[in-house]
């Protein structure tokens, strides 16, 4: 077990340096000159140079590279171009943000995937399934920013109940974080509730249809016991890995929800650094979101050792 | 005679199917006795294993219609709520399956499943049920019976795995134990073997035991009776001497004439069979269901007329009065007893 996990996190270690070059590679091959950017119309030339050795962009990209890389081993990601300030700390400014709203859907989004999808593949082809399936379907086709902005329409316009949109810290105004929290998880959630609801309902149905289910039966359980330790236990798995992909992507920031609902999270910092050519910045960001991938896909599989025995080693 | 453990009468069984409805089953009726082994023979499609599942009401109710009857000591279970029937599953009625790598759940340890099996029916300690497992391990065969409880099914062998299963189906003492091709997944050795453990717990605990197979070796190895399913019906029934010794239908002859004889050199080298499939029981012929696959089909109404399951004559002899009776249901056998005499046993194997 032990080997097993060292051996899984040695690979994802390859494939973080990996990305590393990938990141780096791709945002300084993005046209565009961020120092120009940084300092507007007017410059002279001596001002430019000064930047541009201070960011250490005139020296070679593969000097650059290991610089970065280096300083970003101790968790140094550099100084954003923009407003000078330590890239770490912009980014965990705004973790605490993408990592509420990421929960915060996944919750919803259980909440509805796990019934919806197992009423669903209890009652194949029945009005509930089809009800189910037909939801699924909106949720995943319609667009979210969309469905973003019918809320707002709604709850914050014409009831009033919500505010439009914002951020504040659950420490500072428990209530106002709530009623923030709301619409941004509801629309993140039902879309990944969307996708999760499918796949809950083909494991489950997938389940139900085993040997070992009609074993459970010829028992003798009662129906409850089979469902929940034949049935559901069994589903887990598929579940587990689709559950996994999702959280990753919420906690990759969801770019669109963010702002549509002005929260101040990982996806907006993105976004904006990709506007404003924050190299810094932009890299520190896309490096998260890779380590996100790794470290969630590192659980997933760890999770799956303990539910199902056949994987250990 | 007192009154068998299972009377199973007019059982049918219709299936919904994306081809239209299918008559899985149609009117079948036998009984099994306290400690008695009745084998059920067919291939593959002939409704055998759908009849049991029906009883216990393991079918998907939403595509299967089940009418007759089936008595265990008196009480129909077609027609049970489904709590009352619930607890006959497992308890009055034990099941092993075919197939032992699936059959398991694999994420569950043996013993885990046992003691559910043993909780779901007796209200004892968890520590007790667990003794009560590794005990019934023990009895079935598994070395170290304490260590194997926690042990996962894929960490068992194919045999190992079946010997669960049976300790599974034996856990709440059934009187009846319904094994639904439990040795066919299984290499001989270790058919054998099952066998020889299912003799003995049969033996120790007077259970009556229906063997689903459509291995007639087995069927020579363990059954006291036999009845012989073709698309969906009882074509041939009795002791196990009469209808291997003396078949009367022409499908019992055929499945007995496709056994391969190693004590006998054939001229030709080839392997008997009975050409053709079985009908698909959506699309059932109106005659007699083997009729378009008989090799005999010496009578008009073949083709026309469901021949009823009758007592079958033997030369000389009239009816036979020995219980149970020897009955099959095919037109050839009347039109051919008076010549046929004693060479009935004969004439069963073609030429």
């Amino acid at each position: 077990m032990t080997g097993y996990l060292l051996r899984r996190t040695g690979q994802s270690a390859v494939v973080l340096a990996g990305v590393s070059v990938i990141v780096f590679a791709l945002v300084h091959l993005v046209p565009g000159d961020p120092v120009r950017l940084a300092l507007g119309t007017r410059f002279d030339q001596a001002t430019y140079d000064a930047l541009l050795a201070r960011s250490g962009l005139d020296q070679p990209l593969v000097q650059q590279f290991f610089g970065w890389a280096g300083r970003a081993l101790t968790g140094d990601l550099g100084v954003s171009f923009r407003s000078g300030d330590p890239v770490t700390l912009l980014i965990l400014e705004r973790l605490p943000a993408t990592v509420t709203l990421a929960f915060a859907s996944l919750l919803v989004a259980l909440l509805i995937a796990v019934p919806l999808g197992t009423v669903s593949a209890l009652r194949p082809r029945t009005v509930v399934d089809r009800a189910a399936t037909v939801f699924s379907q909106f949720g995943i086709s319609v667009p979210d920013f969309w469905m973003g902005i019918v809320l707002i329409l709604v709850f914050a316009g014409t009831l009033g109940w919500l505010p439009t949109g914002g951020y504040v810290p659950l420490g500072e105004d428990p209530l106002g974080w709530l009623q923030r929290l709301i619409m941004p998880a509801v629309v993140t959630g039902v879309v990944s509730g969307s996708v999760i609801t499918r796949f809950v309902r083909s494991s489950v149905l997938e389940a139900l249809g085993s040997d070992h289910v009609r074993t459970a039966e010829a028992k003798g359980l009662p129906r409850r016991q089979v469902l929940t330790w034949h049935v559901l236990r069994n589903a887990l798995l598929p579940l587990v890995t689709v559950t996994g992909v999702q959280l990753a992507y919420l906690l990759s920031g969801v770019v669109v929800v963010e702002i549509v609902f002005a929260w101040p999270g990982l996806g907006q910092l993105a976004l904006q650094s990709v506007q404003a050519r924050d190299y810094p910045v932009l890299q520190g960001a896309i490096l998260l979101f890779a380590l996100v991938f790794l470290v969630i896909n590192l659980l997933v599989d760890l999770l799956y050792t303990a539910i199902d025995p056949r994987i250990r080693r | 005679m007192t009154a068998p453990l299972l009377e199973v009468d007019d059982l049918c069984v219709r299936l919904r199917t994306p081809r239209g409805p299918a008559a899985v089953v149609n009117g079948l009726s036998y009984t099994v006795g306290e400690g008695e082994t009745v084998a059920v023979v067919g291939e593959s499609g002939s409704g055998k294993s759908v009849s049991v599942l029906a009883l216990l009401g393991l079918l998907p109710t939403r595509s299967a219609t089940v009418t007759g009857r089936a008595l265990l000591r008196g009480e129909d279970l077609l027609t049970l709520p489904d709590d009352r029937l619930r607890r006959i599953r497992g308890a009055g009625v034990g099941m092993v399956f075919q197939d032992p790598m699936t059959s398991l759940n694999p994420v569950l340890t043996v013993g885990r499943q046992l003691v559910e099996g043993i909780r779901a029916h007796a209200d004892v300690p968890r520590p007790a049920a667990r003794d009560r497992a590794a005990e019934l391990l023990g009895e079935v065969g598994l070395p170290d019976p304490r260590r194997a409880l926690d042990r996962y099914p894929h960490e068992l062998s194919g045999g190992m795995r079946q010997r669960v299963m049976i300790a599974i189906a034996l856990s709440n003492s059934p009187s009846l134990l319904i094994a639904d091709e439990a040795t066919t997944a299984l290499d001989v050795t270790v058919q054998a073997q099952i066998l020889e453990l299912v003799e003995r717990l049969q033996r120790d605990h007077g259970t009556g035991v229906v063997w689903i197979t459509h291995d007639l070796g087995v069927v020579a190895g363990i059954a006291d009776r036999v009845l012989v399913m073709y698309g969906g019906r009882c074509v041939e029934d009795g002791t196990a001497d009469d209808v291997l010794e003396r078949p009367a239908h022409p499908y019992t002859r055929g499945l007995l004439g496709a056994l391969p004889d190693l004590a006998l050199d054939r001229d030709d080298g080839e392997l008997a069979t009975v050409p053709g499939t079985p009908p698909p029981p959506t699309d059932l012929p109106e005659g007699c269901v083997f009729w378009p696959r008989c090799p005999v089909r010496g009578d008009p109404r073949c083709e026309t007329e469901q021949p009823p399951l009758a007592p079958v004559l033997r030369g000389g002899h009239g009816h036979d009065r020995r219980e149970p009776p020897h009955r099959a249901a095919t037109w050839c056998g009347e039109d051919e007893a008076p010549a046929r005499g004693s060479g009935a046993a004969a004439a069963g194997r073609a030429p």
